[in-house]
């Protein structure tokens, strides 16, 4: 390092030291950076003692389906639990399976779409529609503000303080009268500006990964194979938005303005991209493709057969479940005992076949809006960070969407594993009870090439608005 | 002309100028416009959406065919949630509570679809609406203009050139005010028309009657609000040596009262108080339903109690010679001891809200902008106690469904005769069709004292820094 920049480094330190402000604004982002740590992982423990409670109800719930099996003799009560957990008719409509996506480690850091969307469903045999739309206790006004998390922070917070650092990087000289004295050294301006603007870039960033690290470390141990990548991923993600908040900052002391001028463009890009654009892509979206909810709530209507004390009926409706079923079609036996609840089995897996279309389209249609707003993500770099941390935690639309089919997917492992015993006649064993269907889902593929290709995206907007501020710099203003 | 008038003219000729706050100006003009015709779109998408679906369920309900009322009661009906007309201004919670509900017997459902839930993460950052432009974006155009009202004439010299010529600080510093004050009334004046018009012409006023009363307190609230805001920055760029100094001041706390301390303060009430889970909050109205609200009057009890007390009164021997259908008699009480169950759970949840928002009021006593958002949701119907009064009357009307379809179980079907009776369309006429209306806004004025009290010690603070400043204050102060 040659010796004028050394120079120069050691007396921003030393102005840095000096100035109170600054210095209480970095204590204020690092206060409100644990307490967002802080409280994200309160909310995210709240939903895993949540999945605690809920796990341990359906342990219990089937511990005494099987404890069932054991008495010899037995008391009315212990008879009829007896029955619920041996026999179909009654087992596939009360047995109640937890589908549940546990948080990411990180998911306290960048709550995302968690705190709205259901993490946890009861599932039995009955109309998997029947089941899908009740809504977590939440209150609105809460919902309405959002989290105070990590990303908060570092996505909205983060960029102030760089705006308050850097806004004053020319102008202060000039108003202070000292540009002359600058420009009459043999370093060039636009070099002592940029020697600066990194200097507080390594600081900020420093600060920012830090906080990260902190919270990365405390979330989870981001050593094992879940969580290596995540966070690289973060540690990555958070610099390259330092990175581009700096070059937005060069290209606006570039323009070689006063100091209000700077301070108020800079604020005015910050609303941009962190209110406007959102506010407006929202607004356009809902606008473009209106989605009707309406339609959707017919479906959790409990309705039976019309006519279930007429038997022709009845056989029509299972007849007609059986051909969707090649696995349990063809024998008369299938239909003999037990009708009613057959015929009831039949009719709420009917329910949910030719409803399943209206579900899957207004699903696909929600994606329609996803895709259509990602493809304005790089209109707001702020928007698409956020996204990317969403994405690394866990916690974005994608992955509820991911849910949903993937509970669709158990709801029929389910209905298979109670409706083979059902309509075959066979009574639920105690071997059976270690098959029982379990949840599972897998991740999606291209989580991250979403992650990876959001990032740079944010750094090529990087790129160019440095390019932009350095090419402004040589101009004569 | 006097000199207040002369010191207003040119300080709007001077704004004039800027052309920075000009082009902001536009801009958020331009967006005042889009968002009230994006909301103004998105209330008829859903009013024609919902009065549709609304008479289709109504239909569905009336053509259901003959059959017992006790599965008429499970086959229930569907309500939605109306947007109320100023939901075009002010979009509130409407992507975050519910939208339509099932009606049923015995249970009382929560209310499904926030249409939050149809976007991705980005909906957190917010939805453009009038209310929105105006909260936010304008005050920060308001510090704009105002930050180097007085430090420029420091900084240029021309203040003391204004005291010499015996310029009262008083009169400059209302100058001033006024001059930003009518700026601002001219750049808002049209939108507040065009707002009465859209939802005086453009609305469907069952929802809402007192729309007009509605929109003159929003007025007043905003203009208020931005008041405040004028009065403030004027007051802190009299204070600043330098309008830098001034600016930072002033944008410090623009963020710190509309983006971090809304945040920090829900985010608190959500730690104070805790919501149950769904799966507890329904396990727990599960067990009091079987076992009693005490715990000790399980359902069979209850039954037998009910049986004994009407053989009793009735003074016969079994529930066959009773003048009425016992089974109906004894599914009305056990929907009302239900009701009950429901009401306690209910409560306790609705008690629970109200502390987290209690919170946020209590914090508008230090941030105006806290009592304008709250005040803004209540006036537009968008807020929470709209919502509960809504689900209120919901809940009623599903009362009324299933009393209806149990009273006429217990007159005119006998007992332990279920298949063979069922009634008709009749009896599916007799419930009336659900209708809303938003209580009047007095009404909902009680749960906001505390946002009143918040402006008008502003008011009265602002107005006290104002003249003691003005009194003190000395030309060549900094």
């Amino acid at each position: 390092m040659d010796k004028p920049i050394r120079t120069l480094i050691r007396y921003e330190w030393k102005s840095f030291v000096r100035n109170k402000f600054q210095l209480f604004m970095l204590s204020v982002i690092l206060i409100f950076g644990l307490y967002a740590i802080y409280s994200g992982q309160s909310e995210i423990n709240m939903q895993r003692e949540t999945i605690q409670e809920v796990t341990a109800l359906e342990q219990e719930e089937f511990s005494k389906y099987k404890a069932s099996y054991d008495e010899e003799v037995r008391s009315l009560e212990e008879e009829q639990l007896h029955d619920i957990a041996s026999r179909p008719s009654f087992a596939w409509f009360r047995h109640g399976y937890h589908a549940i996506i546990p948080p990411h480690d990180y998911a306290s850091l960048a709550i995302g779409q968690r705190d709205l969307f259901r993490y946890y469903y009861r599932l039995t045999g009955m109309s998997l529609h029947y089941q899908l739309f009740e809504n977590e206790l939440a209150n609105p006004v809460n919902l309405m503000i959002g989290n105070f998390d990590l990303s908060f922070v570092l996505v909205y917070l983060l960029p102030l303080l760089i705006i308050a650092f850097c806004y004053g990087l020319f102008s202060y000289e000039k108003e202070n009268g000292t540009l002359a004295l600058l420009q009459i050294q043999s370093i060039s301006i636009r070099k002592i500006i940029l020697v600066r603007l990194a200097f507080y870039f390594l600081m900020l960033t420093c600060l920012a990964l830090l906080i990260s690290l902190i919270g990365l470390l405390t979330s989870g141990n981001p050593l094992t194979v879940e969580n290596l990548v995540p966070a690289v991923a973060w540690m990555t993600g958070v610099m390259i938005y330092c990175a581009f908040w700096f070059a937005m900052m060069f290209l606006i002391v570039s323009l070689r303005k006063s100091s209000s001028f700077n301070a108020i463009t800079a604020v005015a890009c910050w609303l941009l991209l962190l209110i406007i654009i959102p506010a407006v892509l929202n607004v356009i979206v809902t606008a473009k493709y209106p989605l009707n909810s309406t339609t959707l709530a017919g479906l959790t209507r409990r309705t039976g057969l019309e006519d279930e004390e007429q038997e022709e009926a009845v056989r029509e409706v299972i007849l007609e479940y059986l051909a969707h079923k090649p696995d349990l079609e063809g024998s008369d036996s299938l239909i003999q005992n037990n009708m009613m609840a057959k015929g009831y089995a039949a009719f709420t897996s009917l329910k949910d076949i030719n409803s399943q279309n209206e579900v899957d389209q207004y699903n696909q249609q929600v994606a329609n809006r996803n895709a259509w707003t990602g493809h304005f993500h790089w209109l707001s770099p702020a928007v698409n960070m956020q996204d990317v941390l969403a994405h690394i935690a866990e916690t974005d639309l994608n992955t509820f969407l991911h849910f949903q089919n993937a509970l669709a997917d158990f709801h029929e492992k389910i209905t298979d594993f109670y409706f083979t015993r059902l309509f075959w006649d066979q009574p639920i064993l105690l071997e059976d009870y270690d098959e029982l269907p379990v949840f599972e889902m897998h991740p999606s593929d291209d989580r991250w090439n979403k992650i990876w290709q959001g990032i740079t995206k944010i750094l090529i907007a990087t790129v160019l608005t440095f390019l932009l501020g350095f090419y402004l710099f040589t101009l004569d203003l | 002309m006097p000199p207040l008038i002369i010191v207003a003219k040119k300080e709007i000729k001077i704004a004039l100028r800027e052309k920075l706050a000009v082009a902001l100006a536009v801009i958020i003009m331009l967006l005042l416009g889009v968002a009230l015709y994006a909301g103004f779109l998105s209330y008829q998408q859903q009013h024609v959406v919902i009065t549709q679906t609304q008479a289709e369920k109504r239909q569905e309900w009336l053509n259901q065919g003959d059959k017992h009322p006790h599965i008429a009661a499970h086959y229930g009906t569907f309500v939605f949630k109306p947007k109320t007309v100023l939901s075009l201004f002010d979009f509130g919670l409407d992507a975050y509570t519910g939208t339509s509900i099932y009606l049923e017997a015995h249970h009382q459902h929560e209310f499904m679809f926030r249409p939050a839930q149809d976007h991705s993460s980005m909906i957190r950052f917010g939805e453009l609406s009038a209310a929105l432009v105006i909260k936010i974006l304008v005050p920060l155009l308001i510090i704009f203009l105002t930050f180097a009202s007085y430090t420029k004439e420091r900084e240029s010299g021309t203040l003391s050139l204004l005291i010499s010529q015996g310029i009262s600080f008083r009169t400059l510093t209302w100058g001033k005010i006024l001059a930003y004050s009518t700026l601002l009334l001219v750049i808002l004046l049209p939108f507040l028309i065009g707002l009465l018009i859209l939802s005086i012409f453009g609305s469907h006023q069952q929802t809402m009657p007192d729309v007009t009363t509605r929109i003159v307190l929003l007025a007043l609230i905003y203009a208020v609000y931005l008041f405040l805001f004028i009065a403030f920055s004027v007051w802190v760029s009299l204070h600043s040596s330098t309008g830098r100094n001034a600016l930072l001041i002033l944008l410090s706390s623009w963020i710190f009262l509309t983006i971090l301390m809304p945040k920090t303060v829900a985010n608190l009430s959500e730690n104070f108080y805790d919501l149950p889970s769904i799966r507890e909050f329904k396990a727990a109205i599960e067990k009091d339903k079987a076992y009693g609200l005490d715990g000790k009057t399980p359902r069979s009890v209850r039954i037998e109690n009910l049986e004994k007390e009407l053989l009793s009164k009735y003074e016969v021997d079994s529930v066959q010679q009773l003048p009425f259908n016992f089974e109906g008699v004894m599914m009305q009480r056990g929907e009302e001891y239900s009701h009950k169950v429901y009401d306690h759970h209910f409560g306790k949840i609705k008690e629970i809200f109200f502390r987290q928002n209690r919170l946020s009021s209590l914090a508008s006593l230090i941030n105006p902008f806290l009592s304008v958002q709250n005040l803004s949701m209540a006036f537009s119907g968008t807020d929470t106690y709209t919502f509960l009064h809504f689900e209120e009357t919901v809940e009623t009307y599903r009362r009324e469904m299933i009393r209806k379809m149990n009273n006429d179980m217990a007159e005119n079907s006998k007992y332990g005769e279920f298949f063979e009776y069922a009634a008709g369309s009749e009896l599916w006429h007799q419930l009336e069709d659900f209708s809303y209306q938003t209580p009047p806004i007095w009404k909902s004025l009680k749960y906001y004292y505390l946002e009143f009290v918040s402006l008008l010690l502003w008011m009265v603070l602002i107005l006290f820094l104002i003249n003691y400043s003005n009194r003190k204050t000395k030309p060549l102060y900094g």
